[in-house]
């Protein structure tokens, strides 16, 4: 907590600074670095952030302060917006309608303002009472999100990190990036306590006074200060506890500064000069007086905006020091001096006032005002917990408790609190004034089914379906969001059912184009899955027509979303996905709304074109995309869609940047992205030869994964085996028998249940399935070129160029090293090196280059063959040398290179360097391969 | 200046296990390996004292869950490799604070830590002591983090549950000669002991030893915001789990060998 203009030297501490310093300014690719500092209470966290703050503002940083508030409900980004008000900026505190993803750029905005183009330093104290909105903020900037160059430099109390603080989780994730550090401060040692005893009491104080201090202090530094000016002041006998030294020292405060010590600590910090003036209705000059002694005492420190306690500890050591009255008292008077300013007051700094001064009624109208203002903020978390309190402060009898249940139940609902959300609205069930039946139906349903109570939540809208107090609107609503629902659980032939039972029901009662478009879509999915697509086609087209027609671009973007969708995804028909997706985004765009619907509608068009292969149009889809500034969901979703372009090109740097802006906003929570994470994450290690990366990536991903994702399982093994067939190969990294043989089962189980899975979701398994079968030939070494023909078939129907060509690739390499179907092979190589070079996919067609230039075919150009091919067996061996097929000989005989070397006298080296000469005239690349060739030649 | 080192000769090696993070059950049972043959070579007793003869009981029971996540045994497995992750570094994060002499280390371990040196203490108390700390301390926060982290909450019944259920039942199944319960059972008496038994529980016997942790989990789970409330519920659980610890450790321990 902050504690200002100390005069004690820094101790202990002179390495730590300029590594921090230096941590701070080797930004990670992103452009952002973050330092956490994690420490016990008093062991020097905040001068560590003050004076690294002034030697950053030195170097040339912007630098900003913000503290977080321990009042259990700040409001949301209650830090940043303070230290932005702080820094004159104002904008950003107001209502931003387009989405909390609005509402993060602009206070992007605000910061890269007052950074001008420099690095900015933003430092937040007491980090573990920030709220969940200003943990979500500094992830989004440190992801890269803000364009802005960002160093974060943080201040966590350890104690707060023990039980289930949720920063514990987000350090933990962040501190795997090389752009953020986590520094334990430790507590000084004993001759580090001993400097700062000599500096504060001087050079003759008794060793064994030195080793007193730190023994009780247990070197923590501010304790062993507070000890040290005992010392210095002749106070003989050493206190035992911080709360001796710090009553001792209030008792001998005059009277005055005493009660402003107890005023600023019941006060929310900064206390103002003028808020402090009312609540110590003292003559102005006698306040100031009493201040100064306060300062002078060192309890209380004053800055521009205010006062504060110089330590978190002042506050909890008077807490038990002040009688209930006094308590009470001394709230009312912060409550009714923030009441009597103009304006609109910080409601929830008010309502903490009224609630510690015992008179919680007077609070509600603040805290339900706090209620909206965290709403406007898209802060759902704070708004729920507001709405809680405001349900605590209001009697059973009440009649505004109604609309306060109505409240919480929809905010804990949008946050997340499921059990809460239900338990609410069951508590508004029951009132007499609560909203009628069918519409209580619908929000159970609707909570129970983002609870993942899929069954009882079906009850609920049959129940709504069944009810006769339901109008044939809200029926057709029931109906049409069970149909979507049953959708997602996979029960297509149910989700026609009820989605042709919701269009004729909207049909008969005019209902709501959401919930047309809502049944439109589950009645195109279903009709997809059950093997009846252009019926399915036309319904959702026909939805999006209505949408069209009733122009509110929530009802366009949906209605699109579904369309590209289930055109990219079941019916694979990518190419007209592409074109709806974008198409969808244009209208929105002309409207000027649907922010998030165009980043999704652009996120689906990208991921097309990557598939068909067109990737330099998916690059220019994906700028596009994150020029609508998306976060949260959105914006991983444009990140990994990013990223695995990159991945494909070969631009590593880039790469490595997009998955950690991915790893940084994961950071904060989202299982759902976790996966394609992990799978680029190995696909990328592949192409940089990592093997033990790509493999621990794919066997996270193995443990993770539902047992009925199939797609993503078959991805994942395919991954995995790919990645051990490549250790096969490259025979630097050992062969992971028991990853291959668990590799193995999932791919026999995935195989089993392929069978019972809709075709659309059956055509993809299969094609992983092919790419599997023929993995394990390469790595059983039987490398099989019909295998990889065969999977290279099955993703030219499926139009995926990139799969195909990889297939190829395999198919003509197995050949080569075979010495059948060369001329297949030759063809086979050259389609593919062709789909490389239009994609440009740089490290794949490095590979191909390699290949060819093993197996001495040209890749381009129209003459078949550069060099002859031996013509007759046996002369396969010609181009050895004496020594090569002495060599080759005792390999094929199975011994070692050490046996080798001895049996030929040479050293073992240079029987590696002959081995590698081998391989590379025979074109092999295992001792296995070798042999063969040595035996056939024979 | 000469420091003092709670591990003696292993100090240096127990510090380079400890300094990495696992991130997934793959990584956790690595880790548990790794610390398996440095805690085998703790004096006095090399090969056994509490940690090394928790730390092996638990490293079956990690095992036993990863062979289930590559099964497909459970509901939600990013659901369950997260809680053990969790869970998991819980465990380390304590070996980390004993090794620093760090104060935060929660008394429930402390009690344990306590007896390395001390060639008198019999392998399966001191496991159900570890397994005790663990499963009745570090386990709810575990629940808490890890539903937290993937959005969602402890409701009753859902596949989380069902999952943690089971995560349960391959604990029970893995202590041999430990009857199944036992430990909880000791659980219980030192909750009503100590009055902690309150309305939520209105179930019979079994219902509450299979879900003591849910359910503390659940009570944590409602105060999570309110971090005066939550250290107060961790200083009770701490207690309680010290009270069943030092029962395991005392002599009265001796009857489940």
């Amino acid at each position: 907590m902050a504690s200002q203009g100390d005069d004690a030297p820094l101790v202990g501490r002179s390495d730590i600074l300029p590594s921090i310093q230096a941590d701070l300014f080797a930004a990670g690719p992103g452009g952002t670095s973050a330092v956490f500092v994690t420490g016990e209470s008093g062991v020097g966290k905040s001068r560590l952030l003050r004076e690294t703050a002034e030697a950053m503002r030195a170097a040339g940083a912007a630098v900003l302060f913000g503290a977080c508030l321990d009042i259990g409900d700040a409001s949301p980004l209650h830090p940043v917006l303070q230290a932005l008000r702080q820094a004159g900026a104002h904008a950003a505190a107001g209502e931003a309608p387009d989405g909390a993803g609005a509402l993060l750029e602009r206070v992007s905005q605000e910061l890269r303002t007052l950074a001008r183009g420099r690095r900015l330093l933003l430092v937040l104290d007491d980090l573990q009472w920030a709220d969940r909105s200003t943990r979500q903020l500094l992830l989004y900037l440190l992801a890269g999100l803000g364009e802005l160059n960002l160093s974060v430099l943080a201040a966590v109390r350890s104690e707060s990190l023990h039980g289930s603080h949720p920063l514990r989780r987000v350090l933990a994730e962040l501190r795997r990036l090389r752009s953020v550090h986590v520094l334990d401060l430790a507590p000084l040692d004993q001759d580090a306590t001993a400097e700062l005893v000599t500096a504060i009491a001087g050079k003759d104080v008794a060793p064994e006074d030195a080793d007193r201090v730190y023994k009780r202090s247990g070197g923590n530094p501010f304790v062993a200060e507070e000890l040290a000016r005992d010392l210095r002041d002749g106070r003989v006998e050493l206190s035992d506890t911080l709360r001796e030294i710090f009553l001792s020292r209030v008792d001998e405060l005059p009277p005055h500064a005493h009660d402003v010590v107890h005023a600023v600590a019941a006060g929310v910090e900064p206390v103002e000069h003028e808020l402090l003036a009312r609540v110590l209705p003292l003559p102005e000059n006698e306040l100031i007086e009493a201040v100064r002694d306060a300062v002078a005492h060192r309890f209380v420190t004053s800055a521009a905006d205010g006062y504060r306690l110089r330590h978190q500890v002042v506050a909890e050591v008077l807490a038990h020091e002040v009688l209930p009255a006094e308590h009470t008292a001394r709230h009312r008077r912060y409550a009714e001096a923030l009441e009597a300013f103009a304006g609109e007051p910080d409601h929830a700094r008010l309502a903490h006032h009224w609630q510690q001064a015992g008179e919680p009624a007077r609070a509600l109208p603040s805290v339900v005002a706090a209620a909206r203002a965290a709403e406007r903020l898209y802060g759902f978390a704070e708004a729920y917990r507001h709405w809680a309190l405001a349900l605590e402060l209001t009697p059973d009898a009440d009649p505004g408790r109604t609309d306060l249940l109505a409240h919480a139940a929809e905010s804990a609902h949008r946050c997340g609190e499921h059990q809460r959300a239900l338990s609410t609205l069951e508590e508004l069930a029951r009132r007499d004034d609560a909203p009628g039946v069918c519409a209580l139906h619908l929000r159970r349903a609707r909570y129970l089914a983002a609870a993942g109570r899929a069954a009882t939540a079906e009850i609920e809208y049959e129940r709504a379906l069944a009810a006769s107090a339901c109008t044939p609107s809200e029926k057709a609503s029931a109906a049409a969001h069970l149909a979507e629902l049953l959708v997602h659980l996979g029960r297509y032939a149910d989700a026609g059912v009820r989605a042709r039972d919701a269009l004729d029901l909207a049909d008969r009662a005019d209902g709501s184009t959401a919930d047309l478009v809502r049944a439109s879509a589950a009645l195109g999915f279903s009709l997809a899955f059950r093997e009846d697509p252009d019926a399915g086609l036309a319904v959702i087209r026909q939805a999006v027509e209505i949408a069209e027609r009733s122009g509110h671009p929530d009802d366009i973007g949906c209605a699109y979303l579904h369309l590209a969708e289930l055109l990219t995804n079941p019916l694979n028909n990518i190419e007209e996905g592409v074109l709806v997706a974008r198409r969808g985004a244009e209208k929105l765009a002309a409207i000027g709304q649907g922010r998030t619907y165009q980043t999704r509608l652009l996120a689906i068009a990208a991921n097309g074109l990557f598939r068909v292969g067109q990737w330099a149009e998916a690059e220019q889809v994906l700028a596009a995309a994150m020029r609508h500034r998306p976060s949260g969901a959105d914006a991983v979703e444009i990140l990994l869609a990013r990223c695995r372009l990159w991945v494909g090109f070969g631009d590593i740097a880039a790469a490595d940047r997009d998955l950690d802006a991915v790893a940084t906003i994961l950071a904060g929570g989202g299982a759902r992205h976790v996966m394609p994470m992990l799978t680029l994450r190995a696909g990328l290690a592949m192409w940089q030869g990592r093997h033990a990366e790509a493999r621990s990536a794919v066997q996270r991903g193995l443990t993770e994964t539902r047992s009925d994702d199939l797609v993503l399982l078959g991805v994942l093994a395919w991954h995995g085996l790919r990645a051990e067939a490549e250790a096969q190969v490259g025979g630097t990294v050992p062969v992971d028998a028991g990853a291959v043989r668990r590799l193995q089962v999932v791919v026999d189980r995935v195989a089993r249940n392929a069978g019972s899975a809709p075709a659309p979701v059956r055509a993809v398994v299969d094609g992983y399935l092919d790419l599997c079968a023929a993995e394990l030939s390469r790595i059983e070494e039987r490398n099989d070129p019909e295998l990889w023909a065969k999977a290279a078939a099955a993703w030219d129907r499926r139009h995926q160029p990139y799969p195909a060509a990889y297939s190829r690739l395999r198919q003509a390499e197995a050949s080569f090293a075979r010495r059948t179907r060369r001329a297949a092979a030759t063809t086979a190589i050259r389609e593919a090196y062709a789909t490389a070079q239009a994609m440009g996919a740089k490290p794949f067609a490095a590979e191909i280059t390699q290949v060819a230039g093993r197996a001495r075919v040209a890749l381009t150009g129209d003459e078949e063959i550069v060099t002859a091919v031996p013509a007759r067996p046996g002369d396969e061996l010609s181009m050895l040398t004496d020594r090569e097929r002495e060599v080759l000989a005792a390999v094929a005989e199975g011994l070692t290179n050490r046996e080798i070397g001895q049996k030929l006298f040479i050293s073992e080296r240079t029987v590696g360097v002959h081995i590698g000469h081998i391989f590379d005239k025979l074109q092999v690349r295992t001792r296995v391969q070798a042999s063969r060739v040595y035996l056939r030649a024979a | 200046m000469i420091t003092e080192s709670v591990w003696g000769p292993v100090q240096r090696e127990m510090a380079d296990v400890l300094a990495t993070y696992p991130d997934d059950v793959p990584a956790v049972v690595d880790q548990l390996t790794k610390l398996q043959d440095v805690l085998d070579r703790v004096p006095p007793l090399l090969g056994s004292n509490p940690v090394a003869d928790f730390n092996k009981q638990y490293l079956t029971i990690t095992t036993c869950v990863l062979e289930r996540l590559y099964a497909g045994s459970f509901a939600d497995p990013a659901f369950l490799a997260r809680l053990d992750v969790e869970f998991a570094a819980r465990y380390f994060d304590a070996l980390r604070q004993w090794s620093d002499m760090s104060s935060g280390c929660p008394k429930a371990w402390t009690v344990l830590f306590h007896r390395i040196p001390c060639p008198d203490a019999r392998p399966l108390p001191s496991a159900a002591a570890g397994l005790n700390a663990h499963i009745s301390y570090d386990l709810p926060f575990a629940l808490v983090t890890t539903f937290d982290h993937q959005g969602c909450d402890p409701v009753d019944d859902s596949d989380q549950h069902h999952d943690y259920l089971h995560l349960n039942d391959i604990f029970a199944a893995q202590i041999p000669g430990l009857r199944r319960g036992y430990l909880e059972r000791w659980q219980l008496l030192v909750d009503m002991m100590n009055g902690d038994l309150d309305d939520w529980w209105q179930g019979g016997v079994v219902e509450y030893t299979r879900n003591v942790a849910w359910r503390n989990a659940q009570r944590l789970w409602t105060v999570r915001h309110d971090l005066q409330a939550l250290g107060r519920e961790r200083g009770r659980l701490d207690h309680t789990a010290e009270a069943v610890g030092k029962l395991l450790l005392s002599p009265m321990g001796a009857i489940l060998q």
